[in-house]
């Protein structure tokens, strides 16, 4: 209990600072690779919550993603390596206020439901790891299965979607 | 308890952090950056509340699924956006695109 409680508060702090790095600092490059370790701390956070697939999941998705993000940061960046300073934001106090008052008001929600006893009765165990894959699986194959299929379909969608936007009017 | 609440806590933290970003950043790449850390907070309160609270029920993980799934199409999408744009003004700066205000 108090392992996992380290290991989750650990991860979830490197996400977090991992996350601040994101915005604090010039490099596009840099500001990837702080979003690509924030979400790899964010799959060391689901496996220390005993969620095995989707921690494993998160770690080999969120790698491919970034890799990808950072290949666009360099090919549309006028300044990928943040070598010329350049001053790339906005409505600072706006979106410090906004920020404060989300962050603040899900974590004073969260405390208050704690401390009030609102979320009910906590589970000591959670399934074994083969045992959440063979549920999941039957999950999404019975109950789940039409919105696992739009899911599909979705992505379907929006990968024409995006081709098509990029591709953009040929002559 | 203790730990579903740090796991929150975590996830209010990394969602106030996109949410900051999401608004500053003048660069399209770098918004989408704020958004995808505000769907990652998302994603760890579903685990917590499927740990904590509801283990033997997979519509947690059904829907940690589906917000994947959304992470992966904002950034199809918006990429998808980001390449017509360069295209079409020379910089994915959304400083510069006002027109598309509406």
């Amino acid at each position: 209990m108090a392992v996992r409680l380290v290991a989750v508060a650990l991860c979830g702090l490197a996400a977090v600072w991992f996350g601040i790095r994101v915005f604090r600092t010039r490099s596009m490059v840099r500001s990837a690779l702080a979003l690509l370790f924030a979400m790899a701390a964010l799959g060391g956070l689901f496996l220390a919550l005993e969620a095995e697939f989707l921690g494993v999941l998160q770690l080999m998705m969120m790698a491919t993603e970034m890799a990808v993000m950072a290949i666009f940061m360099v090919m549309y960046m006028m300044d990928p390596g943040g070598l010329g300073q350049m001053e790339m934001t906005h409505q600072k106090r706006l979106a410090r206020g906004a920020g404060a008052l989300g962050g603040l008001g899900a974590a004073a929600l969260a405390v208050g439901l704690a401390l009030g006893g609102g979320w009910g009765p906590i589970s000591a165990a959670a399934p074994s790891p083969a045992a959440q894959n063979h549920d999941l699986g039957i999950e999404l194959m019975e109950r789940s299965m039409m919105i696992f299929e739009t899911a599909g379909v979705t992505i379907l969608v929006a990968m024409v979607a995006a081709t098509a936007v990029a591709l953009g009017r040929r002559r | 308890m203790i730990t579903l609440t740090v796991a929150l806590l975590i996830g209010a933290a990394l969602f106030g952090i996109g949410l900051y970003g999401a608004l500053s950043q003048t660069n399209l790449v770098m918004i989408m950056m704020g958004i995808e850390l505000m769907l990652g907070a998302a994603l760890v309160n579903l685990v917590a509340f499927w740990r904590f609270l509801h283990p033997d029920v997979y519509a947690g993980q059904m829907f940690f699924l589906i917000v994947m799934t959304v992470m992966a199409l904002e950034m199809a999408v918006g990429f998808g956006v980001a390449t017509a744009r360069f295209r079409a003004a020379g910089s994915v700066e959304m400083e510069e695109a006002a027109e598309l205000q509406g």
